[in-house]
């Protein structure tokens, strides 16, 4: 649910992305990239504003405006200068990288504990979930927005504006200074998309440098998407297929990632999905008119199906590009009874679970005979006419059905309460080749040991069935031979053949002096069990149930299986099935879960004291006030596997610390035992440095409830704090989660986080560097101000070289390119040492920037212990392998039982030396022997 | 009304493609007058039109209209007292935007344009009447998009627009060449009617000997860039294409055109 609603709100708050490409794409015909560096812009003006106290609406104005000045520019550079707009738009926004870090100071903002707009926005909320409420505000403001452009492009003014990008030598000829227009177009369109950047930021809970890459791309997408599905007459129709089609891009994406594929084909498919649907527009422009939609309709059908091929691909393990074959599954019930319903919904829910979904690699053909034993065989024919591959009957009639007729394909029971009776087997392991399934039948002594310790001494009970059903039989003969163990028993019988006639059989069993009403799982009994109750209150008769699905419904004691555990079980072994097991070497499953559920309220209404060995033995109760106190059936519980749980590993981006630190975690897992004994699989999720991405995925950990969340990185860790408030979640590497705004101190977190931060060990290196290089005098740095990792790292350098007499001899760069002009830079400065510390740009040249410190003879230190091999010198870093295990260890006390509430996050800085003797032998220096002793590597 | 003196204009002056397009065009259109240019492609009669609309800066010389200097006033400047039509029927209306749309942007013309929507029902019935005046029963389709019309549906508003708010000079180029005859004659009666009732003064390009004989009170003939010859007085409208060659014929024995010009003229115009 929430994957789908946060979709729909990322789709809103894009659409201002959308309105400002529809103006300077469809309107001025002018290609403006600028929107890429503008939706930043828009998202830094914000934070910045907002971290400083301003009202988050103010600050959305700001953007704006800020966001109408980058635009104009541009369209001031390709007006008045004559440069191409495409040219122009690429400068202006190469420009504002530089001018967004500096609005921002750094390179990401955090605005989790500030009051923002979806803040104010939660303020007015009646008590809706967060995100539905937000979609509904959202709508509003939509709205709101759609007809304020609408109306604007009906003023004189948006007259004009629309004239001169349809024609402008008419627009000319007609007095409009079209260059003018042009120039208020697409600063007006920059406005609006700093809009959405501004409303992203706030949404997402920060801002960062990097967020609007590719926003021209996802405008263009939903522009174009909303026009091939909206036919357009009016300009109203045309501003609503924007908003629409940015809707439905940001639906394709969640459904992608639904799908399971790699969110690193996304940009790519976007791209491909653009390309073609312009060709295909710029087709019928040529062409006639007529044409249109369907050329349109065959661009979305093709663009869908590559779409759909890669999710496949991904989905089917790379399994080819056959299309998957869809497993039909044909599920049907006696009746339209509870037990049944319940047995069916709790399957299909677990189908779901384990990957089947329907319309995509499955199809559930669901049916219901209504109590007609007739229907019941005309659906199997049904099925059978229907290839389905696998039946699934729920209730002996239907299985009983199911196996008479069918012996060609699986068939898969549940809910039958004695398999055995109806000739499908004759034990659990010898039984017809092709069928198999989950049975169970409450074991009718256990329930006497019960009622019989509640009420001891001679008794008289009382049970009310349909004789007409097989089950019902099977049960009450089950009482009736457990009676035999107790003498003292008196047994009572009344039937029914319909539940209007449960009240009448009940109350004169009442009448017979019943000393308590023990009931056997029976369909009428359980839809009429009201009735029951009601005949029982007159004289106080306890009820003794054997259906537990309702604890609170009246019965003194409740034993019995749930019959959500029958579908889950059946839809486990329809799942091993179709990976390939056959039917005959499937045992028959008994349920697995037992309830016993007492309920004190009636025992105190009925002045029975229950016994205390029941009392703890008991899954469920039911206080004196009537609210559940105990649930989830923990101490019954028969046999293995447990349910089955998820935990996400969620990493930001992949590079050298992260997949270290991932596999860390990975590993730590595994070889505790903790996954197999808990039953817990793993979904290892990458964002590939995408923020949109990074958004859906955590939306989707929220909306497919997964049961534990593991981020790796800084930025997976905002993303995932700002929409998951109950999953547990453990982050790790992550340098100040303090910085990065998730916690208040390390004591001080939301109740559901905990995990390590792991700053780059600065510090102690600098003090390393003063030890091993006793006279010298100036570090050399290169760094990029874009990470914060890296701005952290290089603010304690500077303070600790201070205290070591060191000077600090820094050069900034924006990417990889500019590095070797950097380097000759710091070297004018002659350093004595370079070292890098926590820069991924740098760190992703270090072989080649060692090479050249070489043959300065400059020692070269960072703070990763891997860059040894890579020609480093002396590094001293964190072990995010260590790193890793750790965070697998506070993960495993989370899935033992411990509250990450009461966990505070722990500073975790496992400091790994490396050493390169060849190196120090070849520049001459001499490292004290302790030091050697202490590193972890050396080489020689 | 229009005063062009020693106008001079080359473009992409100094490259292989440098044009020599108007070289010293001196003329003079008095206030209501109607003046038809012909002359062979290449010789500058598009170019003197956009001299006047300000679509260019001249190299040298000067234009007045109505007594004012018009140097440095850019195109859409001098569109609050010039109004165009070209030969594209495309050119003079915005496809995507409806008929009501269009001629309230030629309505706005030299107005101020604000936030405001100037588009009203009052405005949309005066349009309704304006447009009925066509006779081309567009006056019920006032909010269908100009790219529904046909050419000389689109050519005959577009002349609407350009004249409606009484132009000081209205400047027609070809307006009627890429139009099937039928609606070629209706949008030329449409002309003359405007023309006269509005008493506009007029300058206009033809490709048609008739055209330029029957319409208009003067006729020039250009070629390479200068006004060579013109046609006035009361009895220009007697004149034949046939007198006309003999002018050209003429104007050959002056040496002011060759014979490859004159045989491009007879197969141009006649």
């Amino acid at each position: 649910m929430e994957l789908w609603v946060g979709a729909l709100n990322l789709g809103f708050l894009y659409a201002f992305v959308a309105f400002g490409i529809y103006i300077t794409f469809r309107i001025h015909d002018f290609p403006d990239i600028t929107v890429d560096g503008t939706f930043t812009t828009g998202a830094a003006v914000t934070s910045v504003l907002v971290v400083a106290g301003t009202h988050p609406l103010l600050a959305v104005l700001a953007s704006f405006v800020a966001c109408m000045a980058a635009g104009s520019i541009t369209a001031l550079i390709n007006t008045r200068l004559n440069v191409n707009s495409l040219l122009a738009g690429i400068l202006v926004m190469t420009g504002l990288y530089s001018i967004n870090l500096h609005i921002m100071g750094r390179s990401n903002i955090p605005l989790l504990n500030t009051s923002e707009f979806f803040t104010l926005l939660n303020r007015a909320n009646p008590g809706l979930p967060h995100e539905p409420w937000t979609a509904i505000c959202l709508t509003l403001i939509m709205a709101a927005s759609w007809l304020a452009v609408s109306f604007f492009f009906k003023t004189d003014l948006g007259l004009s504006m629309r004239a001169s990008g349809n024609n402008p030598i008419m627009a000319r000829a007609a007095g409009i200074n079209v260059d003018r227009v042009k120039i208020f177009g697409v600063a007006l369109a920059n406005g609006l998309v700093g809009i959405s950047g501004s409303l992203v930021a706030q949404y997402q809970g920060f801002a960062d440098i990097g967020m609007g890459i590719g926003t021209v791309v996802t405008g263009l997408a939903s522009v174009i998407i909303g026009e091939s599905i909206l036919k357009k007459h009016s300009i109203y129709a045309w501003i609503a297929s924007a908003v629409i089609g940015s809707v439905i891009f940001r639906f394709m994406i969640a459904i992608a990632l639904y799908a399971g594929m790699d969110p690193v084909d996304l940009k790519l498919l976007t791209a491909i999905f653009v390309l073609v649907t312009l060709i295909v527009t710029a087709k019928i422009a040529k062409g006639a008119g007529k044409v249109k939609r369907k050329h349109l309709v065959t661009a979305m059908a093709a663009a869908a199906i590559i779409f759909g091929i890669f999710a496949g691909v991904k989905y089917g393990n790379l399994t080819a590009f056959i299309p998957q074959k869809k497993v039909k599954i044909g599920i049907f019930q006696v009746s339209d009874n509870p037990i049944l319903n319940i047995t069916r919904d709790a399957f299909l829910d677990e189908m779901k679970r384990l990957g089947y979904v329907e319309g995509k690699n499955a199809t559930f053909l669901v049916e219901n005979a209504n109590g007609d034993i007739a229907t019941v065989n005309a659906i199997v024919d049904k099925f059978l006419r229907d290839k389905v591959d696998i039946l699934v009957p729920i209730s002996t009639a239907c299985t009983q059905a199911a196996s008479r007729k069918v012996k060609d394909r699986p068939v898969v029971f549940a809910t039958v309460a004695n398999p055995f009776v109806i000739e499908v087997g004759k034990t659990d392991t010898d039984h017809l080749p092709n069928v198999t399934g989950v049975y169970g039948a409450v074991p009718m002594d256990r329930t006497m040991e019960i009622v019989t310790k509640i009420l001891p001494g001679p008794i008289k009970i009382g049970a009310i069935w349909d004789p007409s059903q097989a089950n019902s039989e099977v049960n009450v003969n089950s009482l009736k031979k457990a009676l035999q163990n107790y003498p003292d028993v008196t047994f009572v019988g009344g039937n029914v053949s319909n539940s209007s006639e449960v009240y009448q059989v009940a109350a004169s069993l009442v009448q017979r002096d019943i000393d308590a009403f023990v009931l056997p799982t029976d369909n009428i009994v359980y839809s009429a069990f009201d009735s029951v109750v009601k005949a029982s209150r007159n004289r106080k008769v306890p009820i003794i149930f054997n259906d537990v699905d309702h604890p609170e419904g009246g019965a003194l004691v409740v034993f019995g299986y749930t019959y959500v555990t029958s579908g889950k079980q059946a839809a486990n072994l329809v799942d091993r099935i179709l990976k390939g097991e056959k039917p005959a070497s499937i045992p028959f499953e008994r349920y697995r879960e037992i309830v016993l559920g007492i309920n004190l309220k009636v025992a105190e209404e009925l002045g029975l004291a229950i016994p205390r060995e029941l009392l703890e033995k008991a899954t469920v109760i039911i206080d004196e006030s009537g609210t559940r106190q105990k649930s989830g059936g923990t101490s019954s519980r028969e046999g293995t596997p447990l349910p089955a749980k998820r935990l996400a590993l969620f990493q930001f981006t992949d590079n050298v610390i992260l997949d270290i630190c991932a596999e860390g975690v990975l590993d730590g897992l595994k070889k505790s035992g903790v996954l197999d004994r808990q039953n817990i699989a793993i979904d290892h999720k990458m964002a590939h440095g995408d923020f949109p991405t990074a958004q859906s995925i955590a939306q989707e950990m929220v909306s497919k409830n997964y049961d534990y969340i593991v981020t790796v990185s800084t930025v997976s860790l905002q993303v995932t704090v700002n929409h998951n408030k109950k999953i547990p979640h453990v982050f790790a590497a992550v340098t100040d989660p303090l910085k990065a705004g998730v916690a208040k101190s390390f004591t001080d977190h939301p109740a559901n986080l905990t995990g390590l931060a792991t700053p780059q060990p600065v510090e102690s290196t600098v003090r390393l560097m003063r030890k091993v290089f006793p006279k010298a005098r100036v570090i050399g740095m290169i760094w990029n101000p874009a990470e914060v990792n890296s701005e952290i790292c290089t603010v304690i350098t500077r303070e600790a070289a201070k205290k070591y007499g060191f000077k600090v001899v820094e050069v900034q760069i924006t990417g990889t390119q500019e590095i070797d002009q950097a380097l000759q830079s710091v070297l004018g400065d002659k350093p004595d040492i370079f070292f890098t510390s926590g820069d991924t740009t740098v760190s992703s040249v270090i072989p080649s920037l060692a090479q050249k410190l070489r043959q300065k003879r400059i020692p070269y230190v960072t703070n990763t212990p891997a860059d040894i091999d890579s020609g480093a010198f002396i590094c001293l870093g964190a072990d995010y392998y260590d790193v890793g295990l750790k965070t697998a260890d506070i993960a495993i006390r989370i899935i033992n039982g411990e509250k990450p509430a009461a966990m505070p996050i722990v500073s975790y800085v496992p400091e790994q030396l490396t050493l390169n003797l060849s190196l120090a032998k070849e520049f001459g220096i001499t490292i004290p022997d302790d030091l050697i002793r202490k590193a972890a590597r050396v080489v020689k | 009304m229009i005063r062009i003196s020693d106008y001079h204009k080359t473009f992409n002056a100094g490259t292989l493609n440098e044009v020599y397009a108007l070289r010293g065009i001196n003329l003079r259109i008095q206030e209501g007058e109607f003046l038809t240019i012909i002359g062979t492609n290449g010789s500058g009669k598009s170019t003197l039109l956009n001299a006047i609309a300000g679509t260019f800066q001249p190299d040298r010389g000067t234009i007045a209209i109505g007594g004012k200097d018009m140097a440095g006033k850019a195109d859409f400047q001098r569109a609050r007292f010039i109004s165009r039509v070209f030969q594209n029927p495309f050119m003079g209306t915005a496809p995507d935007m409806t008929i009501a749309e269009n001629i309230h942007l030629a309505f706005m013309r030299g107005k101020p344009r604000h936030l405001i929507p100037g588009l009203t029902r009052e405005r949309r019935d005066l349009y309704r009447e304006e447009v009925r005046m066509l006779e081309m029963q567009l006056e019920d389709r006032l909010g269908n998009t100009i790219g529904t019309l046909s050419g000389g549906q689109r050519q005959a508003l577009t002349l609407l627009m350009a004249v409606m708010n009484e132009p000081k000079v209205l400047l027609l180029d070809e307006h009627t060449a890429a139009l099937d005859p039928k609606s070629a004659a209706q949008v030329v009666a449409l002309t003359e009617r405007f023309v006269a009732r509005y008493g506009l003064t007029t300058v206009m390009i033809t490709h048609s000997m008739q055209q330029a004989l029957a319409l208009g009170t003067r006729t020039i003939l250009m070629h390479k860039g200068q006004v060579i010859e013109e046609i006035a007085g009361k009895d220009k409208s007697l004149l034949t294409t046939t007198d006309l060659l003999d002018r050209f014929a003429d104007l050959r024995k002056q040496e002011k055109l060759t014979a490859e010009m004159i045989e491009e003229m007879r197969r141009e115009y006649l």
